[in-house]
C-alpha cells in the first residue's frame, strides 16, 4: 500500500522541471515538500495527479504495486488519488454545489453533510466555483472536494498559502482527519504555516530545483529552514553543522 | 388589410437571413381541425424528446391537424380559452382582430406560404383579465412524415393583470428525414399582464425551421422568452421582435446548440417603444461539427428613460463550428441607457483538466463545463425551470457528442 516515484522527471512545455525525484510513501505518512518559489513542488504534485498540463519525461509513479505513469487524471482519480490544487480555476456558471452532486454520485457520500459544516463550505455551495472566492474559501472547497473523493493518497498544494488563522486550524483538521483514516498525504508549502498545526508529520523533504536535496524529520529540518532559509539551512543541515 | 396581391408577390420574396428554401419541393397536407381525447401515440414520442408529458398538453398539432385535448377543459375552469385558431377565428372576435395584426403576411415567403395556403391550424390561447393561471399550458407541434410543409398560426392575448406560462415543444417524429416547419406567432401581453413563454426544440437532420414571432407588451406588462433548440437541423432561421411599451420588461434568452452541417440563425430583436421600457437580451451558443451559428441580438430605443443589455456568448466545440455574434444597439433618444457585450471562445483545458482530476472523464468534463455555460438565471417559474433544467442535462450531453 504505497505510493513510490523512481526516479521521476516531469516536464512543462518541453523544459524539465522536476530532475529526477524519488520517493516513496506508505499508508498513513504524512510527508512535507518545502522548496523556495519555482523549485518544482507544484508540478511534482501535478505529475502524481496526471495532470495533462505536465508531462513524465522520465522515471515512473507506481500505486499500490501498479504502474500509473501514462494512466489518465480520472482513472488516478478513480484508485483514491485526490489533489487540492493551489489555484483551481474560476468555473462560470457551475456551482460548488452542481460538482459536490455529480462527485457524490461518482463516489457516494454518506457525510456530505457534516463535511460541508466541518469546512464552513455550505454557505457558498450555491456560488459558481471559485468565481469571487477569498482564499480561505478556496482553500476549504478544494479541500472538501478532495475529501468528497474518499482518498488513499491526498495531494495538498499549499493549502495554507493566502488563508487566515481560522481557516488554517480548520484546514488542519481536515488534513488531520484524512491521516486518521489512513490516508497518504503529500502537502506542499512554502510558509510552513499549516504545519504546527499537525499532530505528526513522517518526514520533511527539500525541493531545490527539481531535486530532493534533503530529506529528515521535522524537528530537524524545519527549525533550522524557516530559521536560515533554503540555502543557508541546507549548507547547515547537509554539513552537518 | 393586406391586399392578395401584395402576399402573392412574397411569395417570391426570401427572408432578409438564412439560406432560401424552395417551398414548391414540400407537400401540404390538408388542414383539419378537432379534438383528441388521447394524444396519438407518435406525438407521445415526439414530445418525450423535449421533456414534455403528453398528459399535460392542451394543444397538440400533427403535421396540418390541429387538436385541442382534455387539458383545455381543465383550463376552462379558470377562464383559459384555447383552441385551434381555425376555430378560433370562426368563433372569437378577440381572434380575428388579432390575427395578422402583428405579423405581415407579406413579410416573406413563409408568412405569404402560411396565410395563404396554411388553413389558420395552430393555436389560439386568451387569457381572462386577472387571471393568474397556476399551471402551465403546454402545448406540442410535432412533424409525423417526411417532406411536408406545416404551417401553425399562434395568437395569445394575455389580458390585463393576467398571468400565463406557456411552454411550446416542436418536435420531429423518430424518422422523418426532411421538411420544414412555418410558425407565426402574435402574443399579446395586456397592461399590467405577464407571459413566459418557454420552447423547447428537438428537430432533424433535414428539417428547415422558419419561426416568424412578434410580441407586444402594453403598460406595466411583463414578457419572458426562453428557446432551447438541439438536435441536428438543415436550418433554422428565427428573429423574433418584442415591442415594449411603457415600463415594461422582457428578458429574451436563445439557447442554441448547433450540430452537423446545420445553420442556426436565431436571436431576437426589441424594439423600446417607450419610457420605463427595459429589455435583457441573452444568447448562448455551443456549437460542434461543421454547423454555422449566427447569434443576432438588437436593441433599438425609441424613447429615453429605457434600458438594453445584449450578451451573447459562444462555445466552440470543434475547431470547424463557426459561430458569428453580431449584437446590434441603436438609440434614437438621449437617455436611453443600452449595452452589449460578446464572446466566443473554446472549452478551456485548464478547467477540462481541473475536472478530470476530480474523476471525470474528458466528455464528462465538457458536458459539466458546457451545462454550466448554459446556466442562465432567466425568471422563469420553478415548475419550468426544473423542465428547462432538465432539457439543459440533455442539451449538454448531446452538445459533447
Amino acid at each position: 500500500m504505497t505510493l513510490e516515484l523512481v526516479n521521476l522527471r516531469v516536464c512543462v512545455e518541453d523544459r524539465e522541471v522536476i530532475k529526477g525525484v524519488s520517493l516513496r510513501v506508505e499508508r498513513g505518512e504524512v510527508h512535507v515538500v518545502v522548496g523556495p518559489n519555482g523549485s518544482g513542488k507544484s508540478t511534482l504534485l501535478s505529475a502524481i495527479m496526471g495532470l495533462r498540463k505536465v508531462k513524465v519525461c522520465g522515471g515512473s509513479i507506481i500505486f499500490e504495486g501498479r504502474d500509473i505513469t501514462d494512466m489518465p487524471s480520472y482513472e488516478r482519480a478513480k484508485l483514491g488519488i485526490a489533489l487540492a490544487h493551489q489555484n483551481p480555476p474560476e468555473i462560470k456558471g457551475v456551482r460548488l454545489l452542481d460538482v459536490m452532486n455529480a462527485m457524490a454520485k461518482k463516489y457516494g457520500c454518506s457525510d456530505c453533510t457534516s463535511l460541508t459544516k466541518t469546512l464552513l463550505v455550505d454557505s457558498f455551495l450555491s456560488r459558481n466555483l471559485f468565481v469571487g472566492f477569498s482564499g480561505g474559501e478556496k482553500k476549504r472547497a478544494e479541500l472538501f472536494l478532495l475529501m468528497l473523493q474518499n482518498p488513499e493518497l491526498a495531494l495538498l498544494d499549499e493549502p495554507d498559502s493566502g488563508v487566515d488563522v481560522e481557516s488554517i486550524g480548520m484546514l488542519a483538521r481536515a488534513i488531520e482527519s484524512l491521516r486518521n483514516r489512513g490516508t497518504r498525504i503529500i502537502l506542499v508549502t512554502h510558509t510552513g504555516a499549516i504545519m504546527e498545526k499537525l499532530s505528526r508529520i513522517n518526514k520533511v523533504h527539500v525541493l531545490i530545483d527539481g531535486r530532493i536535496v534533503y530529506s529528515d524529520s521535522p524537528d530537524v529540518v524545519l527549525p533550522v529552514i524557516f530559521k536560515l532559509g533554503f540555502k543557508k539551512g541546507l549548507e547547515v543541515l547537509v554539513g552537518g553543522v | 388589410m393586406y391586399s392578395s396581391e401584395q402576399v402573392l408577390r412574397a411569395l417570391e420574396k426570401p427572408a432578409l437571413y438564412g439560406p432560401d428554401i424552395d417551398l414548391s419541393k414540400y407537400r401540404i397536407e390538408e388542414p383539419d381541425v378537432g379534438e383528441a381525447r388521447e394524444v396519438d401515440q407518435v406525438v407521445v414520442n415526439a414530445a418525450s424528446r423535449v421533456g414534455l408529458d403528453s398528459s399535460s398538453l392542451a394543444y397538440v398539432q400533427k403535421n396540418e391537424q390541429a387538436l385541442a385535448t382534455m387539458m383545455t377543459k381543465l383550463l376552462e375552469k379558470y377562464g383559459v380559452v384555447v383552441l385551434p385558431t381555425r376555430e378560433a377565428l370562426s368563433r372569437e372576435s378577440i381572434a380575428r382582430e388579432l390575427a395578422w395584426r402583428l405579423v405581415d403576411p407579406a413579410k416573406d415567403k413563409y408568412t405569404a406560404f402560411t396565410y395563404l395556403y396554411g388553413g389558420e391550424v395552430g393555436y389560439f390561447i386568451y387569457v381572462p383579465p386577472g387571471v393568474k393561471v397556476p399551471i402551465p399550458i403546454y402545448t406540442c407541434l410535432s412533424i409525423v412524415s417526411n417532406n411536408v410543409v406545416q404551417t401553425s398560426h399562434n395568437i395569445v392575448y394575455v389580458d390585463e393583470g393576467a398571468e400565463a406560462h406557456l411552454v411550446t415543444g416542436c418536435a420531429i417524429s423518430h424518422g422523418v428525414k426532411d421538411g420544414i416547419h412555418i410558425g407565426i406567432s402574435e402574443f399579446y401581453v395586456a397592461r399590467n399582464a405577464k407571459l413566459t413563454f418557454t420552447m423547447l426544440h428537438a428537430w432533424a437532420r433535414g428539417l428547415h425551421v422558419r419561426p416568424r414571432t412578434a410580441v407586444k407588451v402594453g403598460e406595466g406588462g411583463e414578457y419572458v422568452n426562453y428557446y432551447v433548440t438541439y438536435s441536428p437541423v438543415a436550418s433554422i432561421q428565427t428573429y423574433p421582435v418584442v415591442y415594449l411599451g411603457r415600463n415594461t420588461r422582457a428578458y429574451l434568452a436563445s439557447i442554441i446548440a448547433s450540430s452537423e452541417e446545420g445553420v442556426y440563425d436565431v436571436g431576437s430583436r426589441a424594439v423600446l417603444e417607450k419610457p420605463g421600457a427595459a429589455v435583457e437580451n441573452v444568447s448562448r451558443v455551443v456549437a460542434r461539427d461543421v454547423s454555422e451559428t449566427y447569434a443576432r441580438a438588437e436593441i433599438e430605443a425609441l424613447e429615453s428613460d429605457t434600458k438594453g443589455h445584449i450578451e451573447c456568448l459562444g462555445l466552440l466545440l470543434s475547431t470547424n463550428a463557426v459561430i458569428s455574434s453580431i449584437p446590434v444597439i441603436t438609440s434614437r433618444k438621449r437617455g436611453a441607457l443600452l449595452s452589449h457585450e460578446a464572446a466566443i471562445g473554446l472549452v478551456a483545458e485548464e478547467e477540462i483538466d481541473y475536472l478530470m482530476s476530480r474523476g471525470f472523464t474528458e466528455e464528462e468534463a465538457k458536458s459539466v463545463l458546457v451545462r454550466g455555460f448554459m446556466n442562465i438565471d432567466a425568471p422563469l417559474p420553478p415548475s419550468i425551470k426544473k423542465q428547462v433544467d432538465y432539457i439543459l442535462d440533455m442539451v449538454a450531453k448531446y452538445a459533447v457528442g
